[in-house]
């Protein structure tokens, strides 16, 4: 019988130049495809050079040195670039705002990363494995809760219960550390078979409700408190003694809020740093007689060090990006002092505030952009520099294994 | 009485006819549906406005169901940059345009913008219900909000004790709006006679969020739209050099006594001897009659005079009619 | 001494790992049942209580929060009383010493107004076609009536949706009036409207406030009445879930102070999918050639390292290249070459669903990306090889080896890139989402879907309810449900990615990367 399709020669050509076709398609999509995702940076610094060149040209001295301004002796960082009336000077001072970022990413991360940090240790050490699997998408979910509800949440709920109930609120980040604390010593004096119900393992969960009768006690407490060690004035005692004005939204807030969204990323890569250690390495010291802490202290930890950082650092990158946060829960002013209870401003906010009512072309306008190719430059670093020590550590890893 | 409670008594009647007025008109001409105007119609502007852009934009499509409505108001600022990109016909202010802006809209348009006035609104300083302030000076009220003090005080205020007042916190917490504002702008013009506010002030996208953030504040002080105030605050009136106080009074509004009333325009792109599209003539008709006044009242501003709602009815009248 | 301690245990360091734990889950936990309580409560119909004061007159209103009077140890509370074209305001501050007595009688009414507000008072009458009702006869009365008014709103609003609007927008683009069929059913439609306009008209309601002022009501501004003192737990309940659906199905009424969130929900899905659309097949053509096609050599990992950083770019960033790039240039260049008559109005020189999807698809391309060459690495080498050495072209490999095997994972990335999408507000801000756009982007003319239109989004609609309303204190209640719902939403979409996820991993088994 003649084969009814075409000679063998014929297919095999057709197929070869499908598939070259394909792969062409393929390279133009893909190269395409990647070239626009890259080319946002370059978009963006298109955009700034004009701010830089020509007569009106901006001086850097003018971005970021103080101004001489109206009422002051001494020259001031101020951002208003916007002119309302003839005479208006205008300041182009990105500092403040700079600053304001860093400020609400510092803050956010001394909230986030002890949390995180401990979060990881307990379940990479002490958590049984059933627990473990449950734990992580558990803590995805708390990153994927939107900004906006964080930040509505923080701006009109935290905000004003934290100004009302301030000693309580101080009184709560002293007496929940302690409280945890506590409850290990509580629980040694405890009957064996009670004490082997509130395993260690479990203890991410059982401490729960411990640690909401802690926080109840000490807000109950928390006037008395305050009567007996500051006169009844908190507030007045800052001012007074530590010079430290209140403001309702201040970066104390901005960073419970932010650090509350940046948790679970520090805590997932710090999780896998610290369980990606070979095996061999803490089985060593264990055999040596180390007790786990000990063996985390002084080998694991180390020996995750860097992965530990990168992911403080993409936690910082993340921090120093959100918007909506403190769009809503900062007040939005543009100071730069270092006391947490006053507000701060940052950029990404400031750019959502003033974008749609920026003449499209002008100063403000490409000033808006350059704060945005400050916020691109700054996370890319960012990043970059964590992925390349992941990348080292994955590779320290390999050969920690590989060796005897 | 230096204190400001809301308006009750004194407005039930006016209150009370005018809302009669308004549902006899509504009952009669507001729900006949008209056929032929059909379009989008869009603005960008004033967050004081919004409300009543809105409720007017509620009554247009009830009687005109073609007409489809898209409204953005992130801050009177917004306008101008919408109208002059040519991203918006509509453009609610609560401030005029400035000389900046009108340029800017020239340049690209070749003609200037049509400027319309809607309503008319006060600016009004208020504080915590709980704060015994009652009455605060220019002078005072300059030394409080801004750093330039251009209106004449010596001394920056900073703390309620300089004021007289004891509260919780001694340290005045400042709210306000933020740049893109009609509101922000007006008050540094009138209130802090062209100076420049302090850096701690407090912004925000709205002049309810202003509201919301000084009834939650004992020691905070602000300044919002007139009908916007809750009762979680109360307006502090102004005390003249005489000693006199003015209070935020539609009625000393209408007359022109209390300082820092605002009239409140919509500005319109509409190339001269052009016609206007059908959605947009449909909402100025409405903006202008009767039913449109008593919206006014209802969203807690003050109607424009007489002779002023006629001038502006003429106006449109005269425009070129609807293709 | 030394010993003692150390043979006690480890110390405390481990306690504060696991209060770390313990301490994020409740805050978690927290934050979740605030939402929940508040966000479900508001549908919950509340007792009005009649309240007397020591010294004046009396008042109804729903006791919202207590708050100590700052500096004293007295304490107030705020009461929600409407009312607000009596009353000038709709809430009232009163201090807890200074009530002298609260009752909750079983025949205040609440009314729904799409006019002012809600009303709490008395009902004294109900008039109209020619009857009148007074006392015990009215409410019942008042009952009757509404549900007729309900029926005959109905006719009216189908009229309105399905006939004239459709047959306005027909003869809008066609241009010329002249079909006589066409104008034949247009007036027939609105002289029916008329009919039951005028049929609704004539009721009219005599209503007390609980301080004896009486107002006069037309019924047709009406949208509900109930009495919530007089009604039975099971009464409430189907109050709620009326409540809830009204809240899913409506639109937003009084300035985005009240009434629901549909034009949300349906703007933040379409946006959404069209976003998915646009980065599924980019998203994994670029993985395909990044993992598969191109020399793996150092520039490709320069352009790895380089997309995946990108994940991590702020989204108001991408904002901001969107209105650059897309409103401002490509919309504004489009508007001159095709929709030059209609400028000054802009078409597509403003922001839009177009460009809003675009700019998502943009900022969740590098997950995408990413997911896919996860996928495409955990497909184990000798599979590849095995096809290649029975005769396969390269093409023929991926397309009928490789990539059924990474389906799971390109899902994966496809879900994973809504999840984020569908929360991400920033660069909306900046390009199309609207505070107001009741009528969604698809309806029943050509092109049937309208790129050029604004939406509404859940995520704006929070923030634009709780920041840029009439009266923060009156939309709190509906800015905890619409932060309710999104969040749910969110959660199910994350929860199918983590199921995925672990199914195809237990599928496939460990990775072979090496």
């Amino acid at each position: 019988m003649k084969d009814p399709r075409p000679p063998l020669s014929l297919r095999l050509r057709r197929r070869r130049v499908r598939d070259r076709l394909a792969t062409l398609l393929i390279t133009a999509g893909g190269v395409g495809v990647v070239v626009s995702v890259l080319a946002i940076g370059v978009f963006l610094a298109l955009e700034v050079v004009p701010l830089f060149l020509g007569a009106d040209a901006l001086s850097p001295r003018e971005l970021w040195g103080p101004q001489p301004v109206e009422g002051y002796a001494e020259p001031q960082h101020r951002w208003r670039p916007e002119p309302l009336i003839e005479g208006d000077t205008t300041h182009f001072g990105m500092a403040p705002l700079v600053w304001g970022t860093l400020k609400a990413a510092l803050w956010a991360l001394l909230f986030a990363v002890p949390l995180a940090l401990g979060a990881a240790i307990h379940s990479a050490l002490y958590m049984p494995r059933r627990l473990r699997t449950r734990l992580k998408p558990t803590l995805e979910l708390m990153e994927a809760l939107p900004g906006v509800v964080i930040g509505f949440v923080a701006g009109i709920l935290l905000a004003p219960w934290v100004e009302r109930h301030l000693a309580g609120s101080l009184a709560l980040l002293v007496a929940l550390p302690l409280g945890m604390v506590a409850a290990g010593g509580l629980r040694a004096l405890l009957p064996m078979p009670l004490r082997v119900r509130l395993s260690p393992g479990w203890a991410g969960l059982w401490l729960m409700p411990w640690l909401v009768l802690v926080g109840v006690a000490t807000l109950w407490l928390a006037p008395a408190i305050e009567a007996a060690l500051f006169g009844g004035d908190l507030r007045g005692w800052l001012a007074d003694t530590l010079d430290l004005d209140y403001a309702a939204r201040n970066a104390m807030v901005v960073g419970l809020a932010m650090g509350f969204a940046v948790i679970p990323g520090i805590y997932a890569l710090a999780e896998d740093a610290l369980a990606g250690v070979p095996g061999s390495l803490g089985e060593g010291a264990q055999a040596l007689g180390a007790t786990r802490w000990q063996t985390l202290w002084k080998v694991l930890l180390p020996a995750a060090a860097p992965g530990i950082f990168s992911a403080i650092m993409i936690g910082a990158g993340r921090a120093a990006g959100e918007t909506m946060i403190v769009l809503m829960a900062s007040g939005n002013t543009a100071l730069m002092s270092i006391n947490p209870l006053e507000g701060l401003r940052s950029l990404s906010a400031t750019i959502a505030i003033e974008l749609p009512e920026a003449a499209v072309g002008g100063t403000h306008y490409r000033l808006l952009f350059l704060a945005a190719l400050v916020l691109f430059a700054f996370t890319f670093l960012v990043n970059t520099l964590a992925e390349g020590v992941r990348t080292r550590l994955r590779r320290r890893y390999r050969r920690l294994e590989g060796g005897t | 009485m230096a204190v400001i409670d809301r308006p009750r008594r004194g407005h039930r009647r006016g209150r009370w006819s005018a809302l009669l007025l308004g549902g006899l008109l509504s009952l009669m001409a507001a729900r006949l549906p008209a056929d032929d105007v059909v379009g989008p119609l869009g603005a960008v502007g004033s967050d004081t406005l919004a409300g009543l852009m809105l409720s007017w934009g509620e009554l247009l499509t009830e009687r005109h169901p073609g007409v489809r409505l898209q409204l953005q108001a992130s801050g009177s600022a917004s306008a101008p940059a919408a109208l002059a990109a040519g991203t918006t016909r509509l453009g609610p202010m609560s401030r005029s345009m400035n000389e900046f802006e009108r340029e800017a809209f020239i340049e690209r348009h070749g003609y200037p913008p049509v400027e319309l006035e809607i309503a008319r609104d006060a600016l009004a300083v208020i504080v915590h219900r709980h704060n015994p302030l009652a009455s605060l000076s220019r002078r005072e009220l300059d030394a409080i909000f801004s750093e330039s003090r251009r209106c004449g005080g010596e001394r920056s205020i900073e703390r309620w004790s300089q004021l007289g007042v004891t509260l919780p916190g001694d340290r005045i917490v400042l709210h306000g709006r933020n740049v893109a504002s009609g509101t922000h702008d007006l008050f540094r013009l009138r209130a802090l006679c062209g100076g420049s506010y302090r850096v701690d002030l407090n912004e925000h996208p709205g002049s309810a969020a202003v509201v919301a953030a000084v009834a939650a504040e004992p020691s905070a002080i602000g300044f919002a739209g007139l009908n916007h105030l809750t009762a979680g605050v109360k307006a502090v009136t102004r005390r003249d050099a005489a000693g006199e106080a003015a209070s935020p009074t539609p009625q000393a509004v209408r007359r022109g006594d209390y300082s820092l009333s605002r009239s409140l325009y919509l500005y319109l792109n509409l190339p001269p001897g052009g016609a206007l599209p059908g959605p947009e003539h449909a909402f100025l008709e409405l903006v202008f009659s009767p039913l449109g006044q008593t919206v006014v009242e209802e969203q807690g501003f003050v109607v424009l005079t007489e002779e002023r709602l006629a001038e502006q009815r003429e106006w449109l009248d005269s425009l070129p009619p609807v293709e | 001494m030394r010993t003692l301690w150390r043979r006690r245990g480890e110390g405390p360091w481990p306690w504060l790992a696991a209060g770390s734990v313990a301490l994020s889950l409740l805050m978690l936990l927290a934050l979740l049942l605030l939402l929940a309580i508040r966000g479900l409560g508001h549908f919950w119909p509340a007792e009005v209580a009649l309240v007397a004061l020591q010294d004046g007159q009396p008042f109804a209103g729903v006791a919202v929060r207590e708050e100590q009077i700052p500096g004293e140890e007295t304490r107030e509370r705020l009461y929600f009383t409407g009312n607000r074209d009596l009353d000038g305001d709709r809430w009232r501050w009163v201090e807890v010493s200074a009530i002298a007595d609260i009752r909750h009688p079983a025949e205040l009414v609440v009314l729904q107004r799409s006019r002012w507000g809600e009303f709490h008072g008395r009902l004294v009458a109900v008039t109209g076609g020619g009857e009148h009702h007074t006392g015990e006869a009215a409410w019942p009365a008042l009952q009757a009536r509404l549900s007729e008014l309900d029926v005959l709103r109905d006719e009216r609003d189908r009229l309105r949706d399905d006939v004239v609007v459709p047959l306005v927008r027909r003869l809008d683009n066609a241009g010329n009036l002249a079909d006589a069929d066409f104008r034949a059913a247009l007036a027939a439609a609105n002289a029916r409207i008329r009919e039951l306009q005028s049929a609704m008209g004539d009721d009219i309601l005599i209503l007390e406030s609980v301080d004896g002022r009486r107002i006069e009501q037309p019924l047709d501004l009406v949208l509900r009445a109930w009495r919530p003192n007089a009604m039975s737990p099971l009464d409430k309940l189907g109050a709620w879930a009326g409540g809830v659906w009204l809240f899913l199905s409506e639109g937003p009424r009084a300035a985005n102070s009240a009434g629901g969130v549909w034009p949300a929900i349906f703007g933040t899905v379409l946006m959404v999918l069209l976003m998915s659309l646009v980065v599924t097949p980019f998203g994994v053509l670029a993985g395909i050639y990044l993992n598969e096609v191109a020399h793996q050599g150092p520039l490709t990992r320069l352009v790895r390292i380089g997309v995946r950083n990108l994940a991590g770019v702020p989204a108001i960033v991408y904002g901001v290249f969107g209105l650059g790039v897309f409103v401002y240039g490509i919309g504004g260049t489009l508007d001159e070459w095709f929709f030059s008559e209609s400028l000054p109005s802009p078409t597509f020189g403003t922001g839009g669903l177009l460009w809003a999807s675009l700019t998502l698809a943009l900022l969740t391309l590098p997950v995408v990306i990413v997911a896919t060459e996860e996928g495409l690495a955990r497909v184990p080498d000798h599979q590849r090889e095995g096809a290649l050495a029975l005769g396969a072209t390269r093409m023929e490999m991926l397309t009928r080896v490789v990539l059924p095997m990474t389906l799971p994972a390109m899902l994966t990335g496809m879900i994973l890139a809504v999840a984020r999408a569908a929360g991400e507000v920033a660069p909306l801000m900046l390009v199309g989402v609207a505070k107001l756009a009741p009528q969604v982007p698809v309806d029943g003319d050509f092109p049937f879907l309208h790129l050029e239109r604004k939406f509404m989004h859940l995520g704006y609609h929070i923030y634009d309810a709780a920041f840029h309303g009439d009266d923060v204190q009156a939309a709190m209640p509906l800015v905890f449900a619409t932060a309710l719902l999104l969040v749910l939403v969110i959660l199910v979409l994350n929860l199918t990615a983590i199921f995925l996820r672990h199914h195809l991993r237990a599928r496939h088994g460990a990775p072979s990367r090496w």
